[in-house]
């Protein structure tokens, strides 16, 4: 052991690939999936940026050389080595069962098995990260050195790496650790209830920073126009275009908005105790009754076209609620219209007899099956209908979001949602299906998303939505997904489906945001050469480079903030030999190719919704598909249309007639 | 000359005014520069900037309202909502004629995330409160609307549920939607109606009792709160458990509030078990029993109820009663606690679960135990190192570990893993890993006391002898040799030889010293400097002595735990000032049989000295016993020798040239 970590440390002068990690064991633990959550990937030990030593590494001197050369140096529990760094046992045992981290305070860890560890002092110099709660003893500390820095944890992170620890990647990012790889086609949904006093201009940066590439708002608000909100959700939609973040209009019908609701008495969906079904939050309508179809059916027309919308999602368009048959309080349909449809079924019966006369399992099969189909023609008209706003909006793009019943086969009979019969809609129609894991199974692990993916036979056509919230379910250490177990959610999700939905944007901790891009990259290799770094991605995302870069030889126009940004694919990033002034910062789609050409960015681009692509300069010209385009005059940013696309575009010239030379960024 | 007193006063006084207040307007500037920067940075959209500067100036000044209410404007321009409502809430609490503060507070309130329930039920209150009592319209008009939208839905959605309960057979959701929409509401009697009966349909689900304890200190009722809080804390969910832990007061509780706890949640075996090992800790067994008979009723699995009800039983006699549950432990699978019950019923223990595990050859236990009884210890060492890291909490490996270095002089490894293994649940491990680390420990503490008497009497001599020191000694970090401090005694009983030439046996005297010493290859050089005080005639004399000194022992030692030969030896090269800068050398061997703490073995000894005085010139061999006392402390031996002894030196010697000597007397010393 002593003889393999001298290895290590011996091979100072290589240098670190910042993308690598290594750990100090043939025991590794959790460290793969804690440190390749947030787009890490392992590395010989000599060459790595982080590494992770053990309980019972031993001391070298020679590691201190290392640190100071920029390595992260992660010391597990006790051992020579953190002694070394003043990392002392004490004689006393202390038992940890909640603690305390400074990037989230408000919220305890609580561990689900409470562990008995050796209290240990932290030098003087170390910045205590997280504390026992109800002790105080310090069980995560760090500091920097020289260039690198040292972290340490009293014990294992635990089998899954989140169970302890959640936020030891943010700890790291506090002592100087840049991801390397980023990722930028999350979407989140965004309820306006939640944000109704914020500045959506510094939001809008901040989505953008984070990876976001699409905002789902929720509609309801906007349903009825209201002077005030329409403003706000002009300024909304103009502010993320600005920063390259596509706005969806998120529907939750049949929950159609609270003054409909009001309104339309008659209208409303009724429980098995026939009472109004307004359940949690939702209002639900009967949009079984024509009257009640055809009104929300115009209001959403209304809708989709008085605001500058890039796409329409319908949610979770289908019935209540999780608990099924079994309470009668919260289940939907049972509206007046539906009665008499079933009733008119050959061997129909009055579907209210199953909680009085009618308790046989057969009766209820009959009607659940029912209640099933009713929800798939329920989609079936809706999707038809959002395709026919299409005449006066061409570029809408439509998602269906819908519960996953693959992995939680109640589903279908819970709330009617049957995943069999919609895909085959996605042939007959152009939509994305927007998978939701259902609540029942958001107390597993990361792992589920690839078992997901693998039960749906079209995966282009998919996304799958993650639900950060505080889940019913008895899970540790938080209710809601932060840090680790949410860098590991995303992580897996994006390497698993082509986008990646997050519910809800305000539930995401402020500490989790600076990391959220760094778990949604897809980088499965890199290696590095002299100067030269070699990636490749199945989808393409960002690569931290900082300077003019090559790509496959190259000179590559698509930068922002220190990160090249690359089509899917194998690539090669090395140094460019000059600077251009005029760079192509962000691009929502599918970047396929990039060019300089003279003065002009050439790029092309795929999308199922309209692209935007920001520029560091104001256009002069563009030119899409060989023809002139249409773009706003002293405008950084361009819409182009929904589909694959070439477009040429030309900085603004300055009086001399060159190439405008500000570099705005 | 007054005059000049009084304008050095008054030149005095304006310093000290200038000394006292400059610093306070300083301060004062640079509290006026921070908050104007703050508004700078508010104006300039960098938000975060703005809040620094507004945490700073309210860390100085707490009390102001308006920098508060700023900082909560700020807050909700990016989102921070619940900062924003601490906020506005510390501004209403400062100034109550706030009104728009309080709004503020109640509206964030009403749409908070964190603890919803309990927000919601404030947002209503100071709605309720706003509109009740301002006479400002605008305001309680606000107020009033939003105590309407907050309290119609919350009245509608009680009328709901409880027509749900009279409609159909009760549900736990039923119920708990009807208790939180009556939390909120402040119908708290309602509230605490329905969270008991969701919690009896479901009584697994404790994060309830957390809603009964609050709604039971909401009414006033602290003792139900505590039975409440105090049945969540223990057994169930931990998060519920910490979540009750805030509620809960920071003492231990009393025997009541278990009692109270239990008659909520009879099946809690944690908190049966808690209180029966408190009323143990009391001296009320009686009540303790029937405790653990609780636990053992209802719940079979739990073994170490069963393991403690059968001691209790067994150590009143009642074997009948006992037995049952402790062979209900011993088939449990529960090896250490079978272990403790093996120990009290007098059977033997088995070999350990980690033992007896079917290995492989690739089984790095399996190279560790073939490395180790080939003699390949840094192998061995290698392999154990393995398979610690893959079974990090196997306290055995860690004994294990604690061994190998110990064999292989790393005894500085060796302590660490002895320590370790110290918190083994296995009684074995645990005791063995004490001892080691008890008997190494000393070895690297800073200071140490070494303390040793040795009394005997011996037939040749007729006397009794007695010789001891205590010396307090400190290890310094890298420094090869320890200083000491030391205090000797030297004496006998009888004192002088009779006769017309009467002897000294002993120097009869209390040595106090200052000394080092250092070791290296087994051989310990050490010297002193002090004074030897008599006590017979109080006289002091300097003293100079040191030395090396050198042992080794091979076979099974005192206190092996097989029986077999051994051997010792013991070297030692000593210079004394006070027999006139003699020096002496001894070699002290002894060969024999150790078998259950007693040693048969064969004396034989040489002295001489420089001085060649005859009483320091002699050989002597014989047998001899040594042996522990049972019971005795562990550093405490007995020994009696019976030696045949020749002089060397004859010419002066006023002895006869041969001797028998028969020597019994007792060893004891320890290190602390």
């Amino acid at each position: 052991m002593r003889l393999l970590i001298s290895f290590f440390v011996f091979t100072l002068a290589l240098p670190a690939q910042q993308f690598g990690y290594a750990v100090l064991s043939r025991t590794p633990g959790p460290w793969n999936e804690i440190l390749s959550s947030v787009g890490l990937l392992p590395t010989p030990a000599d060459q790595a940026a982080i590494v992770v030593a053990r309980p019972g590494t031993p001391e070298s001197s020679e590691w201190r050389t290392r640190i100071e050369a920029g390595a992260i140096l992660i010391l597990e529990g006790d051992s020579p080595l953190a002694l070394s760094f003043g990392f002392h046992t004490l004689d006393r045992i202390t038992k940890l069962a909640s603690l305390i981290d400074t990037h989230q305070p408000d919220i305890p860890l609580i561990l689900q098995q409470p562990l008995e560890i050796t209290e240990m002092s932290v030098p003087a110099n170390a910045r205590i990260f997280t504390r026992e709660r109800w002790t105080q003893v310090p069980v995560s500390a760090g500091f920097r050195q020289g260039k690198g820095a040292v972290l340490w944890i009293a014990a294992s992170p635990g089998a899954h790496g989140y169970e302890r620890f959640p936020f030891i990647p943010v700890a790291l990012l506090d002592l100087g650790f840049a991801p390397p790889f980023h990722g930028n086609r999350l979407w989140a949904f965004f309820d306006y209830a939640y944000r109704a006093r914020v500045d959506v201009n510094w939001f809008a940066k901040r989505w953008h920073a984070s990876g976001i590439a699409a905002l789902q708002v929720a509609a309801w608000h906007f349903y009825e126009p209201n002077a005030e909100r329409d403003v706000y959700l002009k300024a909304l939609i103009e502010a993320c275009h600005r920063e390259g973040v596509l706005v969806y209009a998120w529907l939750e019908l049949p929950h159609v908005s609270e003054q409909f609701w009001a309104d339309h008495p008659a209208w409303r969906e009724k429980t098995a105790l026939l009472q109004d079904a307004q359940l949690d939050w939702r209002k639900l309508m009967n949009l079984a009754d024509p009257d009640c179809a055809n009104a929300v059916s115009t209001g959403v027309g209304k809708l989709a076209q008085r605001f500058d919308w890039d796409g329409l999602n319908f949610a979770e368009l289908y019935y209540e609620s999780l608990e099924g048959a079994s309470n009668p309080a919260r289940f939907t349909p049972m509206n007046s219209t539906v009665r008499r449809q079933f009733q008119a079924q050959p061997n129909g019966f009055d579907p209210m007899e199953l909680w009085s006369t009618r308790k046989d399992a057969a009766s209820l099969r009959r009607f659940l099956d029912f209640r099933a189909g009713m929800a798939r023609d329920l989609q079936h008209e809706w999707l038809a209908k959002a395709e026919s706003y299409r005449a006066f909006k061409p570029d809408l793009d439509i998602v269906l979001t819908h519960v996953d019943d693959r992995l939680d086969t109640g589903m279908r009979d819970a709330i009617g949602a049957d995943t069999s019969h919609l895909l085959p809609l996605l042939d007959r129609h152009k939509f994305t299906l927007l998978v939701e894991d259902p609540a029942t199974v958001w107390d597993q692990g990361p792992a589920r998303y690839p078992l997901i993916a693998s039960k749906y036979p079209k995966a282009s056509d998919l996304a799958i939505d993650i639900n950060i919230v505080e889940r019913y379910q008895d899970v540790y250490p938080t209710k809601q997904q932060t840090g680790l177990e949410l860098f590991g959610l995303v992580h897996l999700a994006s390497q698993s489906f082509p986008r990646v939905a997050l519910y809800i944007e305000n539930a995401l901790s402020p500490a989790d945001l600076p990391l959220l891009s760094a778990s949604a990259s897809d980088f499965r290799s890199a290696t590095s050469d002299n100067r030269k770094i070699s990636v490749s991605s199945p989808s393409g995302g960002g690569v931290t480079w900082l300077g003019p870069a090559l790509v496959d030889g190259v000179e590559w126009p698509v930068q922002e903030s220190g990160v090249v940004w690359l089509p899917a694919g194998p690539h090669a990033i090395s140094p460019a030999p000059r600077q251009h002034n005029f760079k192509l910062l962000s691009l929502t789609g599918d970047l396929t190719l990039a060019k300089y050409k003279d003065a002009a960015i050439e790029f092309s681009v795929n999308n199922a919704a309209r692209s935007i692509a920001r520029f560091n300069q104001p256009l002069f010209a563009v030119q899409v598909d060989g023809a002139p385009f249409p773009h706003t005059p002293n405008s950084q940013t361009l819409l182009l249309p929904k589909g694959p696309h070439s477009v040429i575009a030309w900085p603004q010239l300055d009086e001399s007639g060159t190439a405008h030379a500000r570099d705005s960024r | 000359m007054l005059t000049l007193l009084l304008h050095t006063t008054m030149r005095f006084t304006l310093l000290l005014c200038a000394a006292l207040f400059l610093p306070l307007a300083y301060a004062q500037s640079t509290s006026y520069e921070i908050l104007t920067n703050a508004y700078r940075a508010l104006k300039a959209g960098a938000y975060e900037d703005a809040l620094a500067g507004f945490d700073k100036t309210l860390a100085e000044s707490p009390n102001r309202a308006d920098v508060h209410k700023d900082a909560a404007y700020t807050c909700l321009k990016i989102g921070q909502n619940r900062a924003a409502r601490g906020h506005f809430r510390a501004a209403m609490l400062l100034d109550a004629t706030d009104l728009p503060a309080a709004l503020e507070y109640a509206f964030l309130s009403f749409e908070a995330t964190d603890d919803p329930l309990t927000a919601k039920a404030e947002a209503r209150r100071v709605f309720d409160r706003v509109r009740r009592q301002t006479s400002n319209l605008p305001a309680a008009a606000t107020a009033e609307k939003a105590f309407h939208n907050i309290d119609s839905p919350l009245e509608t959605g009680i009328a709901r549920w409880s027509a749900a309960l009279q409609a159909a057979a009760p549900t736990f959701s039923v119920h708990y939607e009807l208790a939180q929409l009556a939390e909120q509401r402040d119908e708290w009697n309602l509230a605490a109606e329905h969270y008991l009966a969701a919690w009896q349909l479901e009584p697994k689900r404790k994060a309830v009792l957390v809603d009964i304890g609050r709604v039971e200190r909401l009414r006033s009722h602290p003792e139900q709160a505590t039975a409440a809080l105090l049945a969540a804390s223990r057994g169930g969910e931990p998060r519920t458990a910490d979540k009750a832990r805030e509620l809960l007061p920071s003492r231990y509780p009393y025997v009541y509030e278990f009692r109270n706890a239990l008659k909520l949640d009879p099946y809690n075996t944690e908190l049966h078990r808690e209180l029966a090992y408190l009323l143990l800790r009391m001296e009320l067994k009686a009540d303790a029993e029937i405790e653990f008979a609780h636990i053992v009723v209802s719940d079979r699995a739990d073994l170490l109820s069963a393991a403690q009800l059968g001691f209790l039983l067994l150590s009143r006699g009642d074997r009948v009663r006992a037995l049952p549950l402790l062979e209900r432990v011993l088939k449990g699978g529960d090896e250490p606690l079978a272990n403790r019950v093996r120990t009290a019923l007098n059977l033997p223990h088995p070999l350990s679960a980690s033992e007896t595990k079917v290995a492989t050859d690739t089984d790095p236990r399996v190279m560790y135990e073939r490395s180790y009884r080939a003699g390949y210890l840094k192998d061995a060492l290698r392999y154990l190192t393995i398979a610690q890291e893959a079974n990090p909490t196997d306290y055995s490996l860690m004994l294990k570990l604690g061994w190998t270095y110990n064999l292989l002089h790393d005894d500085r490894t060796a302590l660490d893993w002895f320590r370790r293994a110290r918190a083994s649940s296995d009684s074995g491990v645990s005791q063995e890993a004490k001892t080691a680390f008890n008997n190494l420990r000393p070895e690297f503490a800073r200071v140490r006391t070494t303390a040793w008497l040795l009394p005997f009497y011996s037939t040749r001599w007729h006397d009794a002898f007695s010789y001891g020191q205590v010396k307090t000694e400190l290890r310094v970090d890298r420094l090869p040799i320890r200083p000491y401090l030391s205090v000797r005694f030297i004496g006998d009983t009888r004192q002088n030889t009779p006769g017309p030439n009467p002897q000294s046996l002993s120097e009869s005297s209390f040595l106090l010293a200052v000394g080092f010493s250092a070791r290296s290859h087994g051989v310990t050089a050490w010297g002193e400097a002090g004074s030897a005080v008599s006590y017979k005639t109080r006289h002091a004399l300097p003293d100079y002595r040191g030395g090396l000194s050198w042992s080794h022992g091979w076979g099974r030692l005192m206190g092996a735990e097989a029986p077999g030969i051994f051997g010792e030896t013991n070297a030692d090269e000593v210079f004394l000032s006070r027999f006139g800068n003699d020096w002496l050398s001894y070699s002290q061997s002894r060969a024999g049989w150790t078998q259950h703490g007693v040693q048969f073995f064969w004396n034989a000894n040489l002295t001489v000295d420089s001085k060649r005085q005859p009483w320091a010139n002699f050989v002597e061999t014989g047998p001899g016993i040594r042996f522990r006392i049972p019971g005795a402390p562990q550093g405490l031996m007995l020994s009696v020798n019976g030696l045949r002894g020749a002089y060397l030196l004859n010419r002066y010697n006023p002895q006869h040239p041969n001797f028998f000597d028969v020597r019994a007397g007792f060893w004891y010393a320890f290190t602390h």
